[in-house]
């Protein structure tokens, strides 16, 4: 008999305030939209590094980690060190990603307490999942993606709070130099790497798709985390090439990963264009849109195209693959603590039946549409445009998080 | 003391809450069969390894199959090979699964 994990689902009340909390900060981030204009929209405009951390720290990694939380025993197959340490995290990363935030915006001096209570959040998930990575005998391909994207989590965060202590002021440091690997590490290094790796588990297990080689994935991996290191090593080497290798092999490795979903997609035994593949749809092709655009930005250096490079990816390919998901985790969740023991006694809802349909249906379309015009607005530097995808995506958000509650509260 | 087809069809009441079909029809049981004193055995599989409702699946399997009289001991034997593929489901859950 084949040995699998024995904790497969942490008890829900750990896990579903990451999930409210990621949803309020994905609304948050939505309502921060409204205060943009095009003369402020720039890479290193504090309002744009507020409005990122808002995103960032708030919706994309507040429900990575409760995501984790439930996944990470489905992935190594093996329970969790300290499944407990997840009551801590998600208070702690509320509270550092509000006082960067605020810090950012307007008062630099709460930036390095805002960096620590942050940094602390992540220790403590980075350091669980570590201590339970430890606990695998053997590590298989997704093991080993989990276990680098944490490392550069680890590394990511720390050259956030030293850049933290330069903004406000406490340490003289080049800040753009370390800028772009705090950013690579993060954003490529950790969110990208794990997204890539739960991907290969995630994506077949619902699609039912099978017979598919995992070599592309296996390289798309490899390219992708050298390209990290060299993004990381040019922060120390001021040689030009290192740090264009390093983009280029990024965008490489995400060309081929986006080319083994191409293959899990025609392999799918479930042909349904549910919310759940829909989003994912979306979300694949914003990542090639941003690809495309940041490689636009190499050749050409319009800084425009740089920004809605990271808008496709952060409210296109991250928000739609974490939506999408959520969509699948929430119910399987709520139906696992309320339905599972009634299972042969009475009559069960199905988890698609714990969907709002409709409600999902006008997330996926308003957010869709509002990302695409922001899009426009950027490259086209146009504030109207701005307001009206904010406006979109204003209706997206609210319909999301009224979805999350109605998921959570299914009886 | 129960054919292959008895206790397949006492596996049918098992439905995956996911896709919405029985475990049978899914193609998921590979084999069954019980000896004369009520002892079990199931050879079954799952559509992938990182099923998280791998424990309850299995459970709601030994429930359905001890329902039936003079069932004393189920034995499941979750197994990898053959790795389950669509093609081992029933007609019409491939086809229900195919429509777009």
């Amino acid at each position: 008999m084949f040995s699998i994990s024995q904790d497969f689902a942490p008890p829900f009340k750990l896990i579903s305030p990451y999930f409210i909390a990621g949803s309020i900060f994905y609304f948050l981030s939505v309502l921060f939209l409204f205060s943009f204009s095009v003369e402020n929209i720039s890479v290193l405009d504090q309002k744009t590094l507020s409005f990122v951390h808002l995103f960032l720290l708030g919706f994309v990694m507040m429900t990575i980690f409760g995501a984790m939380a439930q996944l990470v025993p489905v992935v190594l197959e093996v329970g969790h060190f300290g499944v407990e340490l997840f009551y801590a995290i998600w208070p702690l990363l509320a509270v550092g990603t509000m006082l960067m935030v605020l810090g950012f915006y307007s008062y630099p001096m709460l930036l390095p307490f805002g960096g620590v209570v942050v940094l602390i959040a992540m220790m403590i998930f980075v350091m669980e999942i570590f201590l339970t990575i430890k606990k695998v005998k053997k590590l298989n391909l997704v093991m080993s993606s989990m276990l680098s994207a944490n490392i550069f989590l680890f590394f990511g965060i720390i050259f956030g709070l030293v850049m933290a202590l330069g903004y406000a002021g406490m340490i003289d440091i080049n800040i753009n130099s370390l800028l772009r690997s705090h950013v690579f590490l993060v954003i490529v290094g950790y969110i990208t790497v794990t997204i890539m790796g739960l991907s290969v588990v995630l994506l077949p297990m619902f699609g039912l798709s099978h017979g598919f080689s995992m070599k592309p994935l296996e390289r798309a991996l490899k390219i992708v985390s050298l390209a990290v290191l060299l993004v990381v090593l040019s922060s120390f080497i001021e040689f030009k090439p290192l740090e264009y290798t390093g983009y280029i092999l990024a965008s490489v490795g995400l060309f081929i990963y986006f080319y083994f979903i191409k293959i899990i997609y025609k392999t799918r035994a479930r042909k349904e264009i549910d919310i759940y593949a829909k989003s994912l749809i979306f979300s694949y092709f914003s990542l090639i849109a941003s690809l495309i655009l940041g490689l636009m930005y190499l050749v050409v250096g319009y800084e425009p195209l740089l920004l809605t490079s990271a808008w496709m990816m952060f409210f296109g390919f991250f928000s739609f693959i974490i939506t999408g998901h959520i969509y699948k985790i929430i119910p399987f969740l709520v139906w696992f603590e309320r339905f599972s023991p009634l299972v042969g006694k009475q009559k069960v809802p199905m988890l698609a039946d714990m969907l709002p349909k409709k409600s999902s249906s006008a997330q996926f379309l308003f957010c869709a549409v509002g990302t695409v015009i922001i899009a426009i607005a950027i490259l086209l530097q146009n504030d109207i445009f701005i307001k009206a995808g904010a406006s979109f995506l204003l209706m997206g958000a609210l319909a999301f998080v009224r979805n999350v509650f109605y998921m959570i509260n299914y009886k | 003391m129960y054919t292959k087809e008895e206790l397949f069809l006492a596996i049918s009441t098992v439905i995956d809450p996911e896709v919405g079909f029985n475990l049978v029809e899914m193609g998921l049981i590979y084999d069954a069969s019980c000896d004369d004193e009520g002892n079990a055995y199931v050879k079954m599989t799952l559509s992938t390894k990182a099923c998280p409702m791998h424990q309850l699946i299995q459970q709601w399997v030994k429930e359905a199959v001890k329902k039936m009289a003079g069932i004393k001991e189920v034995t499941i034997d979750l197994v990898w090979e053959p790795e389950w593929n669509i093609t081992m489901a029933d007609e019409h859950v491939k086809k229900a699964l195919n429509r777009a």
